[in-house]
Order: C-alpha cells, then structure tokens, then sequence
C-alpha cells in the first residue's frame, strides 16, 4: 500500500492487516487472519467462539494479556506498527471499546473527556464542543444534556456502553474497535446502541466483532471470518 | 455475597410435622450457640475490661484533664502532671514516620502492582508482606545498633537517642504494612479499567493517575491509617531509641528542628517505663498515667476504625477530577516510571539490609547447640529455655483463643443482622488495634496484683489472648461470608437448623481460613514484648518449665532481647540478642509460611497481613 494522503474520493485502507498471528510461547492460539479496513467503512470481524476474535482487537492495539505475543504485519495509516512497545499514540490513533462498559468515577462529562484531557490541550470552550460533538454522534447527546455534571454511575448499561463509544470518538481516531458491544446489553439497550454505530456507517472507520450474523448484516458492509487456528482443531484438547 | 440468617417467625403446631423416628432425632448442637457467643462475649469483655480499668485508675483519684492536656511538666514528686510533652512526642514521632513511610510506600506498591511484571512482583510481594510481620522487638534492636549510631553522627547527639531516631525506626516498621495493604488495594482494582484507560491512548503515567488511583485511593488511605496505629501503640521499638526525656517541648519554631534530635517522650514509652508500678494502683499519680492510657487508647482506636472503614465504604460522591495537562507526557510518563522504581528500591533494600544484618550479627543461632542449651550467666550459653517459654506462652494463648475467636467470627459471619455484624466487626477491629502496651498494664494490676498470680506464664498467655482472637475472628468471618450461597441454601432447605447447619457446613468450610488466622495471630503474638514484661517473664532465673500457676515466671524471647539490648555495652549480650532476634523471626516467618501454605491450599490466594 502506497504512503498517499488520505482522500475522501477514494478509499484508502486506515488499517492493513497481513498473517496476524498471536502465539503464546510457540503455540498459535489464533489467526492467521488478512484483513483491510477501507476508510469509512463498516467490517464486521465474526466466527467461532473462541477463534479468538477479541484477541485479534487486542493484538491491534498492543493490549495483549501478559505472556502473549503477536506475529505479522499490522500497517495502521501505511505505517507498520512493530509489536511489543507499550505504544500510547498508537492507541489514540486506533481505539478499542472494551466489551463491557467501564464508566470511572466522576460525572458523564468527566467520563466523556477521560482520554482528551490527557491528550489534547485546548481551552474550556473546545473542549466542551468536542465533547457534545462526540456526544451527539454516539447518540446520547439528547438524553444527557442537561445532567451532564451527575455521576457517570447513574447511567443505565446502554447508555454507559454509548457512552464509552462518545469517550472513544472525542479522540477523533482513525478506526474504532467495537468488541461486541451489544453482548452485555438487554434487547432495548443493544437497539439504541446499534443504532449508534448505524449512524457512524460511512463516516467512521469501524471494525465491529460480533457473534450474531444478524447484527454484522445489519450494521457491516463487509465480513471478515476469523476461522479456528489449525493447532486448535488438530489437537483434541 | 452474605446471606443473613435471621430467626424464623414461630408457627405453633406447624413445626415437627416429621413423625420422631426409631433413635431419635440427631443431636441438635445448641452447644454452638453457647461457644459462638462466649466468642463475642470475649471480645466485649476484653474492651470493657480495658476501659473499665483505665476509668477505674481515673475514679481513684483526681485527673486534672487541663493540665493533662496542655502542661507539659510531669513530676510525680510535685504532684505535677502535664502530658503535653509526651502528646507532642507521639505526634511528632507517628508525623516523621509518616512523612518518611508514606511517599515511599506508595510509589513502591504502585511499581509493584503496577510496573513490575508478574513474575518479579508476587515473590517481592510476599517478601515485603513478611516484613510486615517481623516483631517490633526486632525492628528496635535495628534502631539500637543501626538507626542510633546513624542519627548520632548526623548532629550533636550523644549516643543518639532522639525523637529522629525514633521516627525512622517507626517509618522502617509501618512501611512495610503501607506497601502490604496498599498493593492489596491496587490489586483489587479489575482490570477492565486498565484496558478501557490504555484502550484511549493514556501512558501509564496517565492510567495509573486517572483510572486506577481513583479506585484504590481508599484501601490505600486506610494502610496509611493501619500504619499510624501501628506507629501510635508502638511501645518497644520506640522506647528503645528515643531516650526517655520529660518535659521536652520547642520553645521557638526554630528550635523545633534542633529539637527532634534531642531525646523525647511519648505516651506509649512513658506506659512502658518504671513508672506504672511505682504509682501503686490508685491516687493522684496512677490516675494521671490512666489517663495518659485513656487518651493514647482512644488514639489508636479513631485510627484503627477509621482506617479499616476505609476499606470497605465505598466511594459514594465521584471523586474529584484533577487537573490533567498534555504537556510533555512522554518525558512525564518515563520520569514517573524511574521514580517508582527508584521507591521499589528502599522496601527492597531494607528487605535485604535485615535479612543481612540478621545473618551477620545473629550468626550464633545457626548453632543447634544455640537452640539446645539454657543460658548460662548474664549472656552465655544458649536460649533453650526462653525459646520454650515463649512457645509455652504461644500455645496456652492458641488454646484459648482459637474457640474465642472462631465463635465470635461466625457470630460475624453468620448470625447478626447487618447492623450488628458491622457492630461486632468494629469492635473486634478496635480490640485488635488496641497498644499492647494498655493490655500488658491491665493484665498487670488484674491478674498479677489484684488475683494475686504475681509474674504468671497463664497470666501472659492470658494477655496476649485480645491479640490473637480478632485477628481469628475477622479471618473466619471474611470466609463465612464468602461462602457460596447455594451451599448455605441447600443445607436450611434439608431441613438443618441453623446450629446443626454451622456444626456441619460452616465449621468444615472455614477451619481452614481459621487455623490461617490463628497462625496469623499467633505469628503477631511472638513478637510481642510489651504485655509480657510485667506480666509474664522474668530475664533470668526461672525454670524452663513453670511448676505452678502463681510466681511462675517464664523467660521468653522479645522480653530476652528487649532487656539484653538495654544493656548494650557488653559485645557478648549484643550478639546473643542478635540471635535470639534471628530465632524469633524463624519463628514468625515459619508460621507465617504455615498459615500461607494453609491458606494456599484450601482457599485459593488471598491477602493473608494485617
């Protein structure tokens, strides 16, 4: 993949994945997987459980648990990334939203800046629009308005996983990871939260894993089957 | 998950629908009930007879609380007794300790649990948590000989002896239990917020400060307050360094830091000196010494409690935001990573310099012959026969206290109403925190003078005895209350009563937990020196073996070091004190690798200090 700007004209893959592998010392315990991520695309990462989908999202973000390694080439924005670096910009740039929603202590406008404040310097003001902005685009805009200074805890659980997409996309990133958002959600929640992520389709990079096929076919443009590792299904465990 | 058990409404002619069957039914095991509440008496008892003993002293003559509080001249003979000087010493002593232990012991526990991987940090951590367990005896022969040469060179000080030297030693011995508790705490913490922090491009710097800090603030605020009790009830290790001087108190603000190293009194030294038994056990002068108790015992216990709330209130209003800046994170973030591991440094060190201050100086008891002979002469020979004492004493005290303990932590567990249970549980927490000094004192006038036991071994056991019962208590009640709810509704849904339901589900699934305790307990119980001197043991002439109850002296080991290192111009007393030290931190830290190795066994890793 060529070093060209990023245009709207054209897609152009914000993230290339190429035989990504992650291994615990020389044993595969997912992969290989080749994938792209045109930019303003929906892809939908599915298959088995315990193919190791969330595994893959990890591996992405150098968030692998301790002991475990990645193999491969990973090219975020036509720069390969190299592996093993606690790497926080990295992690800015391509942001993970973890299955379960993780609100911290402090108010939803807290919550809403928790990664901006750290990253960004910008005056009260900005930093108050970018907040609505992501806010407004994760859909929760409307219903918290004007508590924005209450606890974060007092949220209901469709509600905090939208908001830890707001968090994710007051950062701006270059692709969102969404490690199945909805999983954790009852059938009302996971409507509203699935209507959140429709409305980043063609604006926002998204890789979206998921184990209904439903959902990948309502909310993705393109599929990426993440299959068993051959050393899994050869070796009866 | 804790399931109350509450007493079922009675329903006349309802119950025992079950015809009676040939032999009757099995035992019904009220005997439960009557053993699990002599627990919880017993430890209402321990609190009232402290108090009640304190107030009494009071009663007997009058207490002048103005002078008490805000004179600072103590002279017995002028029936003059201001305690400001001696307040004024505990505080600067527990601020110094306070000031040197907490930075450090944050930022360690933070490298710990936080920077260091896995497979460095569990064994550092366990190290670090026997630390916390080496008796207080020890730490103050590490003043004697370490800590005072050093503070003597830093200035005018002969020999040492200062409120400086006092305060270090303080700061070695709480730092320890401030790592312990606060890795506990930053453990705790799931890791779901590490990965939602970092996921958002945080440095470490950053998750540590905004995700991780605001969830453990709490456990960590409450090891500092453990520690300050610590620190506050200390006896021993500070009488043993800080020189025993009245009346001392800064004139100017200037003379303030000339002042800490001069020698200095605090509450806690001036309990344990002489004077106690000269004051006889009413009048003025008893009455004031009371009330010195009275205030130090309401000390600790505020710090006690409150430090142990901490831990399990949760954090109601959200926690204030701090300021966060996006300046220079990289540099931010590798600077703060050098100075954690920097403070891991210090805990690592002392780990290390006691262990080789151990080995070196107390090299005598790698001797067998050491452990095997009695003592011959002031400091010759072997320490036979107070290493029996002192395990005579610890197993008297595990007698009577492990069913202490076990009924009043099932009664915490099981029984009480969540109001009660949390009572009972700060109670038994502030028995536990209570200055061993007070204890040693009370035993002191009760069973020595006023029973007549005079010195008494059963009279040592008997006072250690508040040591060791909360410490099982919490332990057995933490694992009642972790049981699984399904066994508890399965055994009442077969029809048990709640007291055969204890004999046959509680009892089995917790001894282990308890024996962890009672090896825990017994492990703080071996070090102790302040309740025995009076109490218990005499240094030199009793037999290894008491033949009686009344003036049966024993010689145990805290108390052998305690009275050879205040002789500390002789070389040969000083070695054997070094290694009867050594003998007593086997000791300890072979009943604390019991009480892990339990621990390990039947219930999978918990924390097992404090």
């Amino acid at each position: 993949m060529d070093n060209v700007k990023t245009g709207n004209a054209h897609p152009q893959n914000v993230i290339a994945v190429r035989d990504l592998r992650v291994l615990d010392g020389k044993k595969t315990l997912v992969g290989p997987v080749t994938f792209e991520l045109p930019a303003g695309s929906t892809t939908g990462l599915c298959g088995p459980s315990g193919a190791g989908k969330s595994t893959v999202l990890r591996a992405l973000v150098d968030l692998l648990p301790h002991g475990l390694r990645r193999d491969g080439e990973v090219d975020v924005q036509g720069r390969t990334i190299c592996c093993g670096k606690g790497d926080a910009s990295l992690r800015s740039t391509v942001v993970l939203v973890p299955q379960t929603p993780v609100v911290f202590g402090g108010s939803i406008m807290d919550n809403a800046l928790f990664g901006l404040r750290h990253l960004v310097r910008a005056s009260r003001t900005e930093m108050r629009d970018r907040m609505e902005k992501a806010l407004r685009e994760s859909g929760l805009w409307n219903e918290v308005r004007d508590r924005l200074d209450t606890p974060a805890q007092s949220l209901s659980n469709g509600q905090r996983q939208r908001l830890c997409l707001a968090r994710a996309l007051a950062l701006e990133p270059a692709a969102l990871l969404l490690d199945e958002p909805t999983s954790a959600l009852d059938e009302r929640s996971r409507d509203t939260v699935e209507e959140s992520v429709a409305a980043l389709r063609g604006n926002r990079t998204v890789l979206l894993v998921s184990h209904d096929p439903g959902q990948v076919e309502r909310l993705c443009d393109r599929t990426v089957r993440l299959e068993l590792p051959e050393t899994a299904s050869l070796v009866p465990a | 998950m804790s399931l109350t058990l509450e007493r079922p409404a009675k329903a006349p002619g309802t119950t025992a629908t079950r015809p009676p069957e040939k032999g009757g039914r099995p035992g019904r095991a009220r005997w439960v009930w009557g053993w699990a509440y002599s627990g919880v008496l017993s430890v209402a008892l321990a609190l009232v007879v402290l108090v009640g003993y304190l107030a009494d002293g009071i009663a007997s003559g009058t207490v002048d609380w103005g002078a008490l509080l805000t004179d600072s001249v103590w002279s017995p003979g002028n029936l003059a007794f201001g305690g400001l000087a001696m307040i004024y010493g505990s505080a600067v002593v527990c601020v110094l300790a306070l000031v040197l232990a907490v930075p450090v012991g944050w930022a360690a526990a933070i490298a710990l649990s936080e920077y260091l991987p896995p497979r460095l940090a569990k064994p550092l951590r366990l190290s670090i948590e026997l630390l916390a367990a080496v008796p207080s005896i020890v730490y103050g022969l590490i003043g004697i000989m370490v800590i005072r040469p050093f503070v003597a060179g830093l200035g005018d000080v002969p020999g040492g002896d200062s409120i400086l030297a006092a305060g270090i030693v303080l700061a070695v011995m709480i730092m320890p239990t401030i790592v312990a508790v606060s890795v506990d705490a930053l453990a705790a913490v799931p890791g779901r917020y590490r990965e939602a922090a970092y996921s958002l491009g945080l440095t470490r710097r950053e998750v540590v400060r905004s995700a991780v800090l605001p969830q453990a603030r709490s456990g960590m605020r409450a090891g500092v307050l453990l520690g300050l009790a610590r620190a506050l009830g200390e006896a021993i290790a500070v009488f043993m360094v800080i020189g025993r001087a009245d009346g001392r108190l800064p004139e100017s603000f200037g003379d303030f830091f000339s002042s800490l190293v001069r020698p200095g009194q605090t509450l806690t030294t001036k309990l344990a000196g002489p004077e106690p038994m000269l004051a006889g056990t009413s009048g003025p002068y008893f009455a004031a010494l009371c009330g010195l108790g009275i205030i130090l015992l309401a000390l600790v216990a505020a710090a006690t409690v409150w430090g142990t709330r901490g831990t399990s209130a949760r954090v109601r209003r959200g926690p204030r935001v701090r300021r966060t800046s996006a300046w220079m994170r990289g540099p931010k973030d590798r600077l703060t990573t050098a100075v954690r591991y920097g403070a891991l440094l210090l805990p690592t060190a002392l780990l290390l310099g006691m262990l080789g201050i151990l080995l070196a100086r107390g090299g005598a008891a790698l001797n067998p012959a050491f452990w095997f002979t009695p003592s011959a002469g002031a400091a010759d020979g072997g320490i036979r026969d107070q290493i029996v004492g002192t395990l005579l004493l610890l197993a008297t005290t595990a007698l009577i206290a492990l069913p202490l303990g076990y009924g009043a932590g099932i009664v915490i567990g099981t029984r009480a109403s969540a109001k009660t249970s949390r009572i009972l549980e700060t109670l038994t927490v502030a028995v536990g925190g209570t200055p061993t000094i007070l204890l040693g004192l009370a035993g002191y006038v009760l069973l020595c003078t006023t029973m007549g036991w005079g010195r008494s071994w059963l009279a040592g056991a008997v006072v250690l005895v508040p040591v060791v019962v909360p410490v099982v208590a919490l332990t057995t009640a933490g694992r009642v209350r972790g049981m699984p709810g399904e066994l508890t509704e399965s055994a009442l849904a077969l029809g048990l009563t709640r007291s055969q339901y204890i004999r046959s589900v509680v009892i089995p699934y917790t001894w282990p937990a308890t024996l962890t305790g009672l090896l825990l307990g017994l492990a703080r119980a071996a070090g102790e020196t302040a309740p025995l001197i009076f109490t218990a043991t005499v240094f030199f002439g009793a037999p290894a073996l008491p033949t009686g109850i009344v003036n049966a002296p024993v010689q145990a080991l805290p108390t052998h070091i305690f009275t050879l290192s205040q002789d500390s111009g002789a070389p040969e007393a000083i070695a054997q004190a070094w290694g009867s030290a050594l003998v007593l931190v086997l000791i300890t830290a072979g009943l604390l690798t019991l009480a892990v190795f339990l621990r390990n066994r039947f219930e999978g890793a918990r924390r097992w200090t404090t």
